[in-house]
């Protein structure tokens, strides 16, 4: 630290919620205890901060060219991963995923009238192996108990406005099935090669709150909230 | 269920290669309820552990898909793997599940899956 720089630190989070802590203390006794070493933790946490959503906007990119492989993700979306480089069963680090990644996706097939949505109302249950780490909002109670109660609502607050006459699914995934969307391919995209389809497919519509547009990359930035409880440091 | 010293490894063993709920395939039986079946949500007491939502309790809706055979979640919560049970996916219409969701989008509906516990014949 510089010379006669006195002021407290800032902390480094603006909040700790209940569950960090309380995850942080199960961790400390499961390595106490043995269950786990410190050293298997970090690898398991590296290991799944490498995983994103790209193979799954492959996945829909290659649909969308190949209506004999959009059968096959349709009916069996872990065989189709296949294809894209993700093997749910025989994946690192456990080869039968984890409580929380069991094996069992389902490509959600959106039509003209029919938009499907995810939503996990009881934690945040997600298909990891192919989408990576859930964004922070699709954790938060706000989405999870009101996507299945006012789900239009909630999409316009992404920006999603829908026609009535469009149905939309909401899937709840609360068992041990995990969703992506597999949204209609959008006009102005004639011709375009697989690596152009894949780059519109953004996790926003794979998630089913957002839907590919020509041009349209990256997901939407989402407003931060300041902490209700901040962080006080007193030392 | 009585084990004196519980094996923590023998979900690995199980599933490790073939995956889970795959690794429960052929313990259930024969199913239930068929894809296109009315079904009823049970409203089942759920004083430890369920996945199965308050919301859906009492609804009415229709099975898309028999999905897969595992032990229910209130039996797996413990560690009871004994007794698979089938697994069905229900769409819902949104009106059934909130009666006062807008009569403009009366098409919207959710799907959401429960284990054969939860389902009755309407």
């Amino acid at each position: 630290m510089a010379e006669g720089h006195t002021h407290p630190a800032a902390p480094m989070v603006d909040e700790v919620s209940d569950f960090e802590v309380l995850e942080m203390a199960v961790r400390e006794l499961a390595i106490e205890k043995g269950l786990f070493s410190a050293d298997d933790h970090r690898r398991w946490t590296e290991y799944v901060h490498t995983l994103g959503p790209l193979p799954a906007a492959r996945l829909v990119a290659k649909a969308w060219l190949d209506a004999e492989f959009k059968k096959l993700a349709v009916r069996d979306g872990v065989k189709a991963s296949l294809e894209v480089g993700v093997d749910w069963i025989n994946g690192p680090p456990t080869g039968f995923g984890t409580p929380s990644d069991y094996c069992n996706l389902r490509v959600l097939e959106d039509t003209p009238t029919v938009k499907h949505v995810v939503v996990c109302t009881l934690c945040s249950c997600y298909p990891r192996p192919i989408l990576g780490q859930s964004p922070e909002w699709y954790r938060t109670p706000n989405y999870r108990r009101r996507l299945v109660r006012w789900p239009r609502q909630v999409l316009a607050e992404f920006g999603l406005q829908l026609d009535p006459g469009v149905e939309i699914r909401v899937a709840d995934s609360n068992q041990k099935t995990r969703y992506i969307v597999l949204p209609v391919r959008p006009d102005g995209t004639e011709g375009w090669s697989e690596d152009q389809l894949a780059e519109i497919v953004t996790r926003d519509c794979l998630i089913g709150v957002a839907v590919p547009k020509p041009g349209i990359t990256a997901n939407a930035t989402r407003p931060v909230h300041p902490a209700v409880h901040p962080v006080h440091h007193e030392h | 269920m009585s084990k004196i010293e519980h094996d923590r490894t023998h979900h690995a063993a199980k599933a490790t290669g073939i995956g889970d709920p795959q690794c429960f395939h052929g313990e259930a039986g024969p199913a239930k309820f068929k894809v296109g079946d009315e079904v009823r949500v049970r409203n089942l007491p759920d004083l430890f552990y369920t996945r199965c939502q308050v919301y859906t309790r009492g609804a009415v809706g229709r099975v898309t898909e028999v999905v897969y055979e595992s032990p229910a979640a209130e039996d797996e919560s413990w560690d009871n793997t004994d007794q698979p049970e089938w697994f069905y996916s229900v769409v819902f219409r949104q009106k059934e599940l909130w009666p006062d969701y807008p009569d403009l989008y009366e098409n919207d509906t959710l799907e959401t899956e429960f284990s054969e516990r939860w389902l009755e014949a309407p």
